[in-house]
């Protein structure tokens, strides 16, 4: 067991450790954008900052405000009924889930999908939500049901869904940071000339450039970000049932699932144990999630 | 600059440094030990509702299995141990022995269809395999938090400053190897 436990803690140190240099790498491209801009523009990038950072931050706090209750409604989902014996057995797992986790119990919704899938939101532990879909509370036994909200638990403990709502605060924040320099730079076209001589303007090219692809940079490494934790969500998730065949199950009867019409805004995606919306994109470096044949590999060879 | 000032600030920054080392140590060491304490009281709630849970069980299967005094007896006899534990190892203890004489008196009740189809005895079953594995998973939060914590504090540099504050390590609980074998309810 201690063994085990050995290699599970790895892949989460790891995992925690990428994270981190991901984040950090975030906050860099912001900052560049800020100083592209300002080479743009002819302004200091002091002053670039001090406008660009307000406005960030004020992007970042709307989107962390209004995602809970719109992420529910949008999902169309409902409490769990405990007179239901499915929905019953969910709030068991959900409760013992918490008590593995050594966090209070999150609220159990459910909602109508024939979907297999479950999600989990809340910026706090103390108000967090596990969502399943009735699709798989029909499908997945217990073990595997456990392995699944084990994941969701996971993305609890993390705090995943607070560092990937801060984090696409941070894209819009540079797609919209990156649109109006841009769009100055159009309107106020004919000054670029009085600036700088023949260097300067190869400098603002390359700035120019830059804003162009900065939104594009830091989509990427957002959907980079998402996949980490959710090989993360994945091990923890594992480490709290102590069995991570369950969740490999899980997955494998997710791979061979027929697609419902899914509801609810794209950007909920990254809090489901599965894409519910771009099968397609599944298997790219423009998917929220991970390949499923390697999310069950990596379980598999714990 | 002189040398006794440069040498003055470099100590300083040294202590500065140590210091902070053994406030943010000290802290971590309080949460993993208040961890610990909130993981038993987990298990605590667990177990006694778990008891509380056996006299409605007895009341409702007494009319039914009337020859079954020594199952029944088991279960009984199992929650008195439960009440009466004093350390947390003989309460887990009591616990498992507890689990065991349920596994009979269900396995039993298997002969007795009119009893099967008493909704009581349906729901109470449901209650007793729920808080079963709550306190499954209660321990296992319990021994995570043990393990942590004995990690924090044995490893290096950790080690000198648990001694400075008396800190020793702490005990998993054991399970007993009959417990591992309590049966998965697939519903």
């Amino acid at each position: 067991m201690a063994q085990q436990s050995l290699l599970l803690e790895d892949h989460i140190r790891k995992n925690k450790r990428d994270t981190v240099i991901i984040c950090m790498l975030m906050v860099i491209l912001l900052f560049s954008v800020f100083f592209a801009v300002g080479l743009i523009l002819g302004a200091p990038p002091i002053l670039t900052m001090m406008i660009g950072l307000p406005i960030a931050l004020f992007y970042i706090f709307i989107t962390y405000s209004f995602s809970i209750q719109s992420v529910i409604s949008a999902a169309g989902a409902r409490p769990a009924n405990p007179q239901n014996r499915e929905e019953k057995l969910l709030i068991y797992k959900v409760e013992e889930m918490s008590l593995a986790a050594g966090l209070p119990t999150p609220k159990v919704y459910v909602q109508e999908s024939r979907d297999i899938n479950a999600f989990a939101t809340g910026h706090k532990p103390q108000d967090s939500i596990i969502c399943a879909t009735t699709g798989a509370l029909q499908q997945l036994n217990t073990e595997e049901l456990e392995g699944v909200i084990g994941h969701e638990m996971s993305h609890i403990r993390n705090r995943d869904i607070l560092v990937m709502t801060v984090t696409v605060g941070v894209v819009g924040a540079i797609a919209l940071i990156a649109e109006i320099a841009i769009r100055m730079l159009f309107w106020s076209g004919g000054r670029s000339g009085d600036r700088k001589g023949g260097g300067g303007i190869i400098v603002v090219v390359i700035a120019i450039i830059f804003v162009i692809l900065a939104p594009i940079f830091s989509r990427l490494t957002y959907l980079t970000i998402s996949r980490r934790r959710e090989y993360l969500a994945d091990a923890d998730g594992a480490y709290l049932t102590r069995n991570p065949e369950g969740l490999a199950q899980a997955l494998e009867k997710i791979k061979g699932d027929i697609p419902d019409d899914p509801k609810g805004s794209k950007t909920v995606a990254p809090l489901y144990i599965s894409n519910p919306f771009k099968r397609a994109l599944r298997d790219s470096i423009w998917s929220t999630h991970p390949p499923l044949d390697e999310r069950i590999r990596r379980l598999r060879s714990m | 600059m002189d040398l006794t000032l440069i040498i003055g600030l470099i100590v300083i920054v040294i202590v500065v440094i140590i210091l902070l080392w053994f406030f943010s140590y000290y802290n971590r060491v309080i949460r993993y030990e208040n961890r610990i304490d909130n993981a038993w009281a987990q298990i605590d709630v667990q177990l006694k509702r778990r008891a509380d849970l056996i006299p409605n069980l007895m009341e409702t299967v007494k009319g039914y299995m009337i020859h079954e005094r020594g199952t029944l007896e088991a279960v009984t006899k199992a929650r008195s141990a439960i009440m009466t534990a004093k350390t947390p190892q003989e309460s887990m203890d009591a616990d498992t022995m507890l689990t065991g004489a349920l596994k009979s008196l269900f396995a039993v009740a298997e002969s007795y269809p009119d009893l099967k189809a008493n909704q009581n005895f349906l729901q109470l079953q449901d209650e007793l395999t729920h808080t079963e594995d709550k306190i499954s998973y209660s321990r296992q939060h319990f021994n995570d938090s043990i393990l942590q914590f004995n990690n924090l504090i044995e490893t290096f540099p950790g080690n000198i400053f648990a001694n400075m504050m008396g800190k020793k390590t702490r005990e998993m609980l054991q399970i007993p190897e009959a417990s591992k074998e309590v049966p998965k309810v697939s519903f």
